[in-house]
């Protein structure tokens, strides 16, 4: 593994644990749920995947050691979908939350697991990684993930046009931003109040 | 002062707003008694949250101040504001009273 998973390594980083939820570090044995997930209409503004299981055991194998990609499970062990941080960058400070999706709609009504699994996810960055900075983009049509997540504590920074083409159309991506300071003092109470509520 | 009738249709329109970004299979019926959050819960965290913005930003609007829906004093409620359409919408009513 390189610098990072070694830097990681030494912080103990793996699976985390919450009050409804777990996140765990994907597997290959994973990639016959996650391909599911992933051909559904839900994931239509992620990027275009696998098509195959083989296809999808060789993505999640090939994920380089700047990447953390977890399974999102209830306590029950049932997974129910997925997220991940990549692009982390031990020099700058900074990531990227990624590949943000719910699979399993039935299971998670009535339950924070969304709001969960993000503050679990922020919690390795800023807690565990110590990073300053989380960014990412959300194609402009998925206007229900760019509500969620400027009320969760991202800013918008910026627009890059055209940037996806989605069901045959392009669509501009919503830049957004979280520096360490907004999580701690907005967005971590936040969710906070929302999971224990 | 805020008629009751006024903050519904706020809710209501929170909650068809957001049926219209759901696929058909997600879609669910918008009455006073629809579950919002917790048991037999028609939303997923992340369709609640877009529903309170909705509600906070147009009844703010109506009242003519801010008022949030995830403060401690509406997260430690004995029944959540969020239990069903209509618990939601005596909460509202009793933030509005007190504003007023």
């Amino acid at each position: 593994m390189g610098m990072i998973m070694s830097d990681i390594g030494e912080k103990k980083l793996g699976n985390e644990e919450g009050r409804w939820i777990n996140l765990r570090l994907i597997q290959e044995s994973d990639a016959a749920i996650t391909l599911k997930w992933r051909l559904k209409d839900r994931a239509k503004f992620l990027n275009t995947g696998s098509s195959t299981e083989k296809e999808q055991a060789d993505w999640i194998k090939s994920r380089p050691s700047t990447e953390f990609n977890y399974i999102i499970e209830l306590k029950s062990g049932e997974p129910v979908g997925m997220l991940s941080l990549i692009d982390i960058d031990i020099k700058n400070l900074h990531a990227e939350t990624a590949r943000f999706l719910i699979g399993e709609e039935d299971l998670v009504k009535g339950v924070p697991v969304a709001v969960e699994a993000m503050k679990l996810l922020y919690q390795v960055a800023f807690d565990k990684l110590k990073l300053k900075r989380l960014y990412g983009t959300v194609a402009s049509k998925n206007k229900l993930m760019i509500k969620w997540q400027k009320y969760l504590g991202m800013k918008e920074e910026g627009v890059l046009r055209q940037h996806y083409f989605i069901n045959n159309e392009w669509q501009d991506a919503i830049a957004l931003g979280l520096l360490d300071s907004e999580y701690f003092e907005g967005a971590l109470p936040k969710m906070n109040r929302l999971i224990n509520a | 002062m805020i008629q009751e009738t006024a903050v519904l249709e706020v809710i209501f329109k929170a909650l068809n707003n957001l049926n219209d970004e759901l696929n058909d299979s997600d879609k669910f019926e918008v009455n006073e008694n629809t579950c919002l959050f917790g048991a037999n819960a028609e939303l997923d965290s992340l369709s609640l949250v877009s529903v309170i913005v909705d509600v906070e930003g147009d009844i703010s609007d109506l009242l003519g101040h801010s008022i949030s829906l995830t403060d401690d004093r509406a997260m430690s409620q004995e029944i959540s504001p969020f239990s069903n359409v209509k618990s939601l919408l005596d909460y509202i009513v009793v933030l509005a009273v007190e504003g007023a």
